[in-house]
């Protein structure tokens, strides 16, 4: 009976312990979650407006699909904290007029 | 003996001189009269004062106001990498920088935050914490003597002048300064920059010489999306409308040049080949 009392907190000791670990483990797996979901939208806002410098080289279909990744981009920005989001929503709109600019002109140069 | 003829002839060329005079003299108030239409009627600040932006959100209580030296950041950095990859509006109170930003990374806060360094320097960390109240000051200096750190007329000792302040172009022409366009963490990273062009502009008065824009100086400093489209937006060629009195009030080459960069009373600095004087 005692042997089988032990057993028993052993086990529910035992179950308490995996049970911790994974409560404790999960706000960390969840951060492992977002921190890829930040830099996704880091890496694309990085890609987008690293290419401001030649615009100017740039087609107008390649210019259209920059401008395209932009609009795409803006609602995912719109959602971070409120200086993150108006520093970068700053920028990303300047890159976005850039391109619509260069694009402009180009179509203009075609008239 | 002269005749009545003789005697107008005399008149004539003794009045001649007098009239060329008077002619000047009237060209001469005309084109001041011009000059005042057309020129800043607020006189030009000093070159230690020029560009200085006063933050006094707070000057009332402590710390107090913040007293900003453009003459100093723009010699260690370009325009571009301060109003376009920190986010530092080019009008006045439309950044929305307060300590909360400043030490979460932003604005002042993304190079003032007692880490990164800058020519061998750690740069001081703005607004970090109440234990770091010495700091303040050099920012924080409205209204406070023998608290800043570089003074105007030391610091641009060793630089070429103009006619007035410091000749920036000729100071990065020469090497004096090297303004940096790339801050790690903030900036993000470009492939060199195809060399634009410098262009001339007519003017619809002849005797207005033409502009000539030093479009490769300016893409350097400013990048592309600092001006395009915000300050020149019209992309059909000879379509953009400029005016002196749109520049006095602000727009195109107004946003930076009379405010920031040199002022719109240096007229050889746009039209080169005017008289030197100017």
């Amino acid at each position: 009976m005692l042997k089988r009392g032990i057993a028993l907190m052993l086990f529910m000791g035992l179950v308490a312990v995996i049970g911790g670990v994974y409560a404790i483990g999960e706000p960390a797996s969840s951060e492992t979650q977002t921190a890829p979901a930040q830099e996704a939208w880091q890496a694309e806002f990085d890609d987008i407006c690293s290419r401001s410098q030649n615009a100017m080289t740039f087609s107008q279909q390649e210019l259209a699909d920059l401008i395209q990744r932009c609009d795409v981009l803006m609602p995912k920005i719109e959602k971070l904290d409120e200086t993150r989001k108006k520093v970068y929503m700053g920028r990303l709109r300047m890159c976005r007029g850039l391109y619509a600019y260069v694009l402009e002109s180009k179509e203009n140069q075609k008239k | 003996m002269l005749t009545y003829s003789n005697r107008r002839r005399t008149r004539k060329n003794e009045r001649g001189p007098f009239l060329l005079v008077l002619a000047c003299g009237a060209l001469f108030l005309a084109s001041v009269a011009s000059a005042q239409i057309y020129l800043p009627s607020q006189p030009t600040p000093l070159p230690s004062n020029y560009g200085k932006v006063i933050l006094d959100k707070y000057s009332s209580t402590e710390p107090g106001g913040v007293v900003f030296d453009h003459w100093l950041h723009r010699s260690k950095f370009t325009c571009r990498l301060c109003h376009v990859d920190i986010g530092f509006a080019m009008r006045a109170n439309a950044t929305g920088i307060r300590a909360e930003t400043n030490r979460l990374g932003f604005h002042c806060g993304a190079c003032h935050d007692g880490k990164r360094s800058f020519e061998g320097q750690t740069i001081f960390a703005s607004c970090s914490s109440a234990e770091n109240n010495s700091q303040c000051a050099r920012c924080h200096s409205l209204g406070k003597t023998n608290v800043r750190k570089y003074e105007y007329k030391a610091f641009t000792a060793r630089l070429p002048k103009a006619l007035y302040g410091v000749d920036w172009e000729t100071a990065e022409t020469k090497k004096f300064i090297n303004p940096v366009d790339f801050m790690e963490g903030i900036s993000v990273k470009k492939a060199p920059m195809q060399t634009r062009q410098d262009f001339a502009i007519t003017t619809n008065l002849y005797w207005v010489h033409p502009v000539r824009f030093s479009h490769e100086k300016h893409t350097v400093w400013n990048g592309c999306e600092l001006c395009h489209p915000e300050i020149f937006h019209t992309v059909a060629k000879n379509q953009e409308q400029h005016s002196m009195v749109a520049n006095i009030v602000g727009h195109n080459c107004g946003a930076c040049h009379g405010q920031v960069a040199f002022p719109l009373n240096k007229c050889s600095g746009c039209h080169p080949s005017g008289p030197t004087w100017m």
